[in-house]
């Protein structure tokens, strides 16, 4: 096994040792995960084998081109960032490291299919190493490079979508569109126009930079600073929307507004303390996790809610505030 | 006389965007080499070129007397390089770091030997990376150019968020070791240190040679830092000046 696996390989369960580090954290990706193939194996075994198959073939070649990409945007690092460049720069270990991370990928894919619906196991693997291969074969197409020292639009955008004055912009442009269906659609349709312009604008107010956040965790500013750095637009969003929604369309709109904001104001801190934690990665899928056990709380037992998401989002400050001042 | 390194009309691009253009470097063999320059200038990604991190788009690059312009590979294993300090990754310690680099922690030790001291590395091995601070992390980054035993070593501004104790030893350290046989290539924005410790320098602006600094030009420099240092400022605003 060369040195760029068993580093890789360390790193990985280093980082899941610390991000489970409590015994209810290993018992949540457990009920997670037993969650997730339970309801695969649901999915699956309801479904023609000839759907099933071309549903393992699209999801067998997502996650392989996902791998390839993943294990070459990592060699690509470890030669220009890395501790092992020289390895990393070999052709013999470079596809010994490539291999090593497929054989993982292969042999936890095969379980997940053998637990979903075993007759699919040949069409995942396949799909899975034709994934690699498209890959390997497109690792060389890019966007095109942005050239030192012009501006970058999306930087200068994603800085703007968090001030105040972005979130009165988006207010003011979810009750322009509301102006115009309100006269004219149904009182169903018109909520679910209310539902879906208030996300999708929301989603352009809760962009979060990982690196900024770690930033500013380092430069001494605790989690809550950070929450309310990234959190003026969306605030000022929730405060332009809901009256306007409950004067133009009335209370069920502005609650649909409502809660679609405190969702995702919710959702942003959760990203910042987790950002302030991890990596982007691990952070992601951190969130994720924890996202889906807020929801599947929500669903069942929601008086529970208020304190379980609490204590969750207390946790995560505790862990955060080691972080701060690290500069020096 | 065999040169340890040579570097002729070496040409570096970044993004598609040529950042080092035409330069002509020399090293001798067990001296201390000093590259300054304003930020942007060039200085990194000459240094990583060099170390086999970026590729060479032009020019000749002899290592001991082979060239080795096209193989970054061969580059990469004859020098010992500092990664960058924030790279390194959260989820290690100390020790892992080194070892994955040069073997056994004692066999690092060992090739470390008055580094080991100079950086304070002892209470650094058990901790994690993710919990040191910038200056941990750069004493980390510094000791992991040194754990493969190489002769040949590159810093990127090795004193960055060094406290002054730190700063004081750790030139003294490599001063010894060069004089002892090592090579070493540093990136550098202490004229002092340049001027006190170095043997041979380079002034980059714009990705282009501005000022070449030889033995003897140092020699005098260190014999008044004040006035080197005058004069350098002076002449890295007017390049700056002119590049604007």
């Amino acid at each position: 096994m060369g040195r760029l696996f068993l580093q890789d390989r360390l790193i990985a369960s280093n980082t899941i040792r610390g991000t489970f580090a409590g015994w209810h954290d290993w018992a949540i990706a457990t009920v997670m995960l037993l969650a997730a193939l339970a309801a695969a194996h649901a999915w699956f075994a309801d479904r023609s084998w000839m759907v099933a198959a071309w549903t393992a073939l699209a999801a067998g070649m997502v996650i392989g081109f996902g791998a390839g990409r993943l294990v070459g945007a990592r060699l690509a690092f470890h030669v220009v960032n890395g501790l092992l460049a020289a390895d990393a720069l070999s052709p013999h270990a470079s596809r010994r490291y490539g291999m090593a991370w497929h054989g993982v990928g292969l042999a936890l894919l095969a379980v997940a299919t053998l637990i979903v619906r075993p007759s699919l196991l040949v069409v995942s693997v396949a799909s899975y190493l034709a994934g690699v291969l498209i890959a390997g074969l497109t690792g060389g197409v890019r966007m095109p490079k942005r050239i030192a020292g012009t501006t970058r639009p999306g930087w200068t955008l994603r800085a703007w979508s968090h001030r105040p004055i972005a979130g009165v912009v988006a207010g003011t442009v979810l009750l322009l569109l509301l102006l115009l269906p309100a006269r004219t659609l149904g009182t169903n349709a018109l909520m679910a126009v209310v539902g879906i312009s208030t996300m999708l604008l929301a989603l352009t107010l809760t962009v979060v930079d990982d690196t900024i956040v770690r930033f500013m965790a380092i430069a001494g500013r605790g989690s809550r600073r950070i929450v309310v750095h990234h959190g003026r637009g969306i605030a000022a969003f929730l405060a332009v929307s809901v009256p306007g929604c409950w004067i133009m369309v009335g209370p069920v709109a502005a609650g649909i507004a409502a809660a679609v904001c405190v969702a995702m104001l919710l959702l942003l801190t959760l990203r910042v303390l987790a950002y302030c934690l991890h990596t982007r990665r691990i952070a992601d899928f951190l969130v994720s996790m924890l996202a889906g056990l807020l929801m599947l709380v929500a669903y069942s037992t929601p008086i529970v809610l208020p304190v379980f998401a609490l204590a969750m989002f207390w946790q995560l400050q505790r862990r955060g505030r080691t972080k701060t001042w690290l500069l020096a | 006389m065999n040169l340890a390194v040579e570097l002729t009309g070496a040409v570096v691009e970044r993004s598609g965007q040529r950042v080092v253009h035409d330069v002509d470097l020399t090293v001798a063999p067990g001296s201390w080499f000093g590259l300054i320059g304003a930020n942007g200038s060039g200085k990194t990604s000459l240094l990583r070129a060099l170390a086999g991190r970026l590729p060479l788009a032009g020019g000749s690059c002899r290592i001991g007397g082979e060239e080795l312009v096209g193989d970054r590979a061969a580059r990469a294993l004859r020098f010992g390089f500092s990664p960058p300090a924030d790279k390194l990754p959260d989820a290690l310690r100390g020790r892992d770091v080194l070892e994955l680099i040069g073997g056994s922690i004692d066999n690092v030790c060992s090739r470390l030997g008055k580094l080991h001291e100079a950086l304070g590395l002892a209470p650094l091995l058990d901790r994690w990376i993710g919990d040191c601070s910038a200056g941990m992390r750069q004493r980390i980054a510094i000791a992991a150019a040194f754990a493969g035993g190489h002769t040949f070593v590159i810093l990127d501004e090795p004193f960055n968020w060094l406290d002054p104790v730190a700063t004081f030893d750790l030139r003294d350290v490599l001063r010894d070791r060069v004089d002892g046989g090592l090579t070493l290539i540093t990136a550098l924005h202490d004229l002092r240190t340049l001027a006190s410790a170095c043997d041979a320098g380079l002034m980059l602006a714009d990705g282009e040679v501005a000022l070449a600094l030889d033995e003897d030009a140092l020699r005098i420099a260190a014999e008044n830092p004040q006035a080197f240092e005058r004069q350098t400022i002076d002449r890295l605003r007017s390049e700056s000046i002119a590049g604007n």
